[in-house]
């Protein structure tokens, strides 16, 4: 029976790396663990790019196939419960930058918060909200202050916000209060301070 | 002198503010301008206007060149040229000197020219956001062959919080037998693509110089990384030492530049790819998500990125000048992950990208093309 069950899963590998010819550059050990992967995560409805780049990576980088199936493995999970938190419509990109935030220590209950704040797409919150709470801002004071925005800033101006806190805690601000005082602020918070602001004058001298 | 402010505190926020590298970078500027200029005691006057600059700096260093060539309807040509250079010294708990040096000249028709060599040394009292200095100011003026001792001192502040710079100073300034002493005070303002610039001052106390009260704004949108729209005018005062007399004026200009070789937010976490390197990412703003990377590497004999955007192939960037690293690529929308190596080493991750454990013992770059 074990033997069956093994020969299916060859086979399903095979037929999966066929499809998918970026897979050959695994090594042969991970490989059909990866593919049967790929296959579970298209049968549940996740995206599957993200899972061969990871593997991909690993790869690139030397690791041991055993660990490449674990890191494989550990996205796909995250993968799930960032569907989870954010819906069964969420789109791939959403999903990826919800399970990155997930990964950086933010709470399902806080992404399924931002879905219901945002009709807006999600991925550059969700970004945002894995970069404050992977520079050290608490994942509820990142989460209140992400929230505060969304529901009506643009994705650029939650990107210059994450750079405000950013330069904040760069000059010695606490990652919660850079965070909090960020969203108090208008947006616009960051000062190109390397460029000169009259360079190149055009204003007349002498008539 | 006072109204070079605004790079001055650039130049004193970015000591105190970011982390010092040893890159240096070398950017040009090149402004196309139609004017409406009145000079007191002249007509009004249209003119159009050309004006490079070019800028060299590193951390603590600076060296800018810049020249106007301006026309007016009567087919007069004003003739303006302009080198000043920078150094800062060491910092000694939070003090912090410095030493300009200026050089110019402008002509103006058949006009004699004007020129000046001017030296000044501060001292600055730095905080994290907020600073001050005092200094002093030495050299001479000319008009056609005949010299004018310049002297000055001067005492000015700053404070810079959210975006917002502030200035203020207090000169007194004598130029030969001319003598004259200046208030002033400015503002600069970033939102997104825009950038606001106003002061306001007054002369007083003064003895061939002319007193009153000047102030000017400017709005400067950036179209592009390469293109920005520029809109300025007020009025400002007699400048003694380089010959420009009194007048208001309304200009529209263009502004070509070169994009920095330095990331406009320069990186927080630093990244070193190895113990020489220093790499980062920049996601440039050019609504074609074109990704810069760059990666400070001098004694490198190759330089490699590989992200999610290569399916993790490795691809070669090009090398520059002073060591410099590059590569643009266009990455689609979403959350990328990337990874840099030097000469074959370890795959790190770049400055400019959040750092993640990457699950295979090492760390990974994300950034996010929105």
């Amino acid at each position: 029976m074990k033997l069956v069950a093994l020969l299916g899963a060859l086979a399903l590998a095979t037929r999966v790396a066929a499809q998918e010819p970026r897979l050959e550059r695994l090594d042969s050990a991970a490989r059909a663990p990866v593919a049967a992967l790929l296959d579970s995560a298209r049968a549940a409805g996740l995206p599957p790019e993200p899972l061969i780049q990871r593997a991909l990576e690993g790869t690139t980088k030397g690791a041991p196939p055993d660990r490449v199936v674990a890191a494989v493995r550990r996205l796909a999970t995250d993968l799930g419960r960032a569907r989870e938190a954010l819906g069964l419509s969420t789109d791939p990109l959403e999903l990826e930058a919800g399970a990155a935030a997930l990964r950086a220590g933010a709470s399902p209950a806080a992404l399924a918060q931002l879905r219901r704040a945002r009709h807006q797409p999600l991925m550059v919150p969700l970004a945002v909200l894995a970069d404050l709470v992977a520079s050290g801002v608490p994942p509820d004071s990142a989460a209140a202050a992400v929230l505060v925005l969304a529901g009506s800033a643009r994705d650029a101006d939650l990107v210059e916000f994450r750079r405000a806190v950013e330069r904040d805690i760069a000059l010695g601000a606490s990652p919660a209060g850079a965070a909090t005082g960020a969203a108090r602020e208008t947006f616009g918070a960051v000062t190109d301070v390397n460029s000169s602001a009259r360079t190149g004058s055009a204003r007349p001298r002498r008539p | 002198m006072p109204r070079a402010w605004a790079a001055v505190v650039g130049a004193v926020c970015s000591l105190t503010a970011f982390p010092r590298t040893s890159l240096a970078q070398t950017t040009a500027t090149l402004d196309l301008s139609v004017s409406s200029v009145r000079y007191d005691g002249f007509l009004p006057s249209g003119a159009a206007a050309l004006a490079p600059s070019v800028r060299w700096e590193r951390p603590g260093t600076s060296l800018t060149a810049q020249g106007t060539y301006l026309r007016f309807e009567s087919g007069n040509v004003s003739l303006q040229g302009n080198v000043t250079g920078s150094i800062f010294t060491a910092p000694t708990h939070r003090w912090r000197g410095q030493v300009l040096a200026t050089a110019g000249v402008s002509s103006y028709a058949e006009f004699p020219s004007f020129r000046h060599t001017i030296g000044e040394a501060r001292l600055h009292r730095l905080g994290e956001h907020s600073g001050a200095w005092i200094s002093g100011t030495v050299g001479r003026s000319s008009l056609g062959g005949t010299p004018r001792p310049v002297t000055g001192l001067a005492i000015a502040g700053w404070a810079q919080r959210a975006g917002v710079q502030l200035f203020a100073s207090a000169t007194r300034a004598f130029v030969g037998d001319t003598a004259f002493s200046d208030l002033e005070a400015a503002v600069r303002a970033r939102r997104g693509a825009l950038a606001l610039e106003g002061y306001a001052g007054a002369r007083l106390w003064s003895r061939g110089a002319g007193r009153g009260v000047y102030g000017e704004g400017s709005a400067t949108l950036a179209l592009s990384d390469r293109l920005a729209l520029v809109l300025s005018g007020g009025r400002y005062p007699t400048d003694p030492v380089r010959g420009s007399i009194s007048g208001r004026y309304a200009s529209v200009a263009l502004r070509l530049h070169t994009p920095p070789d330095w990331p406009s937010h320069p990186p927080f976490a630093g990244s070193r790819a190895t113990s020489d390197a220093l790499a980062w990412v920049e996601v440039l703003p050019q609504g074609d998500r074109a990704v810069r990377f760059i990666v400070r590497a001098p004694d490198a004999g190759l330089v490699e990125i590989a992200g999610d955007f290569t399916d993790w192939q490795p691809i070669t960037l090009g090398r520059g000048s002073d060591g410099i690293w590059t590569v643009v690529v266009r990455i689609p929308k979403g959350i990328h992950r990337i990874a840099v190596r030097v000469d074959g080493g370890p795959w790190t991750a770049p400055a400019g990208a959040r750092r993640a454990d990457d699950d295979y013992g090492g760390e990974v770059g994300i950034f996010v093309v929105p």
